[in-house]
């Protein structure tokens, strides 16, 4: 009970900081405005329907994004880390593309799909994926060695090895991939929108800073970030239901 | 910086982008998409989509916005926009790397009005400087370094006898211009409508109109489209389009109003920012004098010939 308190107490001063700030002249005012002007910018916009248009958009790429990386990461890291072989074949392969940023291939899907939603797809699936993958390499790679003899012993298929062996294992790791994914897809699906202009709250925050609008670009940002907030709740609250048997989640150990 | 890198990945593949073409839509419409930017210079289209003009041509528009108008010269480029609006100098660059870009229409012009032009150089209320000449030596932001605001910027100082090889120009984004200057990071910036108008409403001082001061009715962009265009679209486009420029010059009040449909800028800087304008033919020897004054600062390895770009 006391930690939502202690959060809620954050955010507070943050907010009381913000309309502080400006108006003691510490911060120019004109390019930082008191909260409350852009409390009030937010509840403006929270009104017009091209707000909610944008939010959709957003969710959408998001969600879209997140569910193909989620599938692709699952399945390739399943594949690889159980074939040792394949394992060691896409090593270094892997350690070579995972650090490539997603922003660098922006010149890229700039020109093959332009400022449509494909391109901010391409850029989210790409970083969304290896957050997935390594964790689910990892994942397979700590099957503990006794329960695979076992499995091998009693001439499980190898099917039956992936379900009841490797997958529960996994299944730790590739929730909290998925947590780290959901994070990371939302910033590249705010980047592509902003920098490539592919509708969505990104795009918003862009118009609403080349008008000049200073207010309605901070209420927007707050968005973005609430956003993030409600993103990594929902995470770790689908954590918690898919591993509710799982000794990290039970309390009754 | 993600502009430029944009624009040398699409020189280096021009030769195997694919884009796709028009289509034409249920109801017989072609369906072309046009690349703009979110900012007060392309009004008109939107005015004109909405007052049917280029229904009656049988276009339909999609009109996606880019951050930055360099991005939208390798998406033209690259088949991805039917037709783009970019500024004059950087359709003259693209053009003298060999870029197949062909003007179409006038895009925006400067009023000629020193003092009431879309585009000028402003510092803060108490600064030293009080001419163009004083600008020299000084630390200029504009948003595109080696562009058209550099190449007019150092045209206005040099014509008030002031040395432009002495300023120190620095690149940031028109939003953040004011800012630099009311810290102190740069002497002056140059600025285009909205932010001139925000700008000079928090009291910062205009000092010189760079594009009225180069050329009375300076063309400073222009629609343009790539190389391998269906001719009869081509027309289509560039009729519209010129009547749509004519409208909004006959109606500046309707054009105003547009803006809202596009942008978040405040209701009372809609209503007080100068608006360009919007002649129907380009301003030849003022896109001549671009030229020249970009061959001048290095930009341009030779003198261009200007019947590639033009129409």
């Amino acid at each position: 009970m006391r930690r939502p308190l202690l959060g809620a107490a954050g955010l507070l001063v943050v907010m009381a900081l913000l309309e502080a700030l400006p108006r003691a002249g510490l911060v120019d005012g004109r390019f930082l405005p008191p909260f409350g002007t852009t409390a009030r910018a937010l509840g403006a916009q929270l009104a017009t329907g091209g707000f909610w248009t944008v939010l959709g958009q957003t969710a959408r790429g998001w969600a879209l994004g997140l569910a193909l990386a989620m599938v692709a990461g699952v399945v390739a890291g399943m594949v690889i880390g159980s074939v040792p072989v394949l394992r060691a074949a896409t090593a270094s392969t892997i350690e070579f593309l995972r650090p490539i940023p997603s922003v660098a291939l922006i010149p890229l899907v700039v020109l093959v799909y332009g400022s449509r939603p494909e391109s901010a797809l391409v850029l989210v699936v790409y970083a969304a994926f290896w957050q997935v993958l390594i964790q689910v390499l990892y994942g397979a790679a700590d099957v503990d060695p006794v329960v695979r003899d076992t499995a091998r012993s009693y001439r499980f298929s190898r099917w039956g090895t992936l379900r009841t062996v490797v997958w529960p294992t996994v299944l730790p790791y590739a929730a909290t991939g998925f947590r780290l994914a959901a994070a990371v897809a939302l910033i590249l699906e705010i980047t592509a929108e902003l920098v490539i202009g592919v509708p969505g709250l990104g795009h918003a925050i862009g118009v609403a800073q080349s008008s000049g609008a200073v207010a309605e670009t901070y209420a927007l940002v707050i968005v973005v970030g609430l956003i993030g907030v409600v993103v990594n709740l929902s995470a770790r609250a689908v954590e918690r239901r898919v591993l509710r048997w799982h000794t990290s989640v039970r309390r009754d150990l | 910086m993600i502009r430029r890198l944009v624009l040398a990945v699409a020189v280096m593949l021009t030769a195997a982008a694919c884009g796709s073409g028009p289509s034409v839509t249920e109801d017989g419409l072609t369906k072309i998409t046009v690349g703009v930017i979110p900012i007060v210079d392309v009004a008109p289209v939107y005015l004109g989509v909405q007052k049917g003009f280029f229904a009656e041509q049988r276009l339909e528009l999609e009109l996606q916005t880019a951050q930055g108008g360099a991005a939208i010269v390798p998406g033209v480029v690259s088949g991805q926009f039917q037709f783009g609006f970019s500024n004059t100098t950087s359709l003259l660059l693209a053009s003298a790397q060999g870029l197949p870009v062909k003007a179409v229409a006038s895009g925006v012009a400067s009023t000629g009005e020193p003092g009431k032009d879309f585009g000028a150089v402003v510092v803060a209320a108490d600064s030293p400087i009080k001419t163009a000449r004083d600008l020299a030596g000084k630390k200029v932001a504009v948003n595109t370094l080696r562009n058209i605001n550099t190449t007019t910027v150092g045209n206005v100082v040099a014509a008030d006898g002031g040395d432009p090889s002495a300023i120190t120009y620095v690149e940031l984004p028109f939003p953040d211009i004011a800012p630099a200057i009311a810290r102190g990071d740069v002497d002056a910036g140059q600025l285009v409508e909205p932010f001139l108008t925000i700008a000079t409403g928090q009291g910062d001082r205009q000092v010189v109109s760079n594009y009225a001061g180069t050329a009375p009715g300076l063309t400073v962009g222009l629609y343009f489209t790539g190389s391998q265009q269906d001719q009869a679209v081509v027309r289509a486009f560039t009729t519209a389009i010129t009547r749509s420029m004519e409208y909004a010059s006959a109606h500046p009040d309707e054009a105003r109003a547009a803006l809202s449909t596009y942008t978040k800028i405040d209701p009372a800087v809609q209503a007080a920012l100068v608006l360009p304008k919007w002649p129907s033919t380009v301003d030849r020897a003022s896109v001549q004098r671009l030229a020249d004054l970009a061959q001048k600062d290095g930009l341009l390895p030779r003198a261009p010939d200007l019947n590639v770009l033009l129409p």
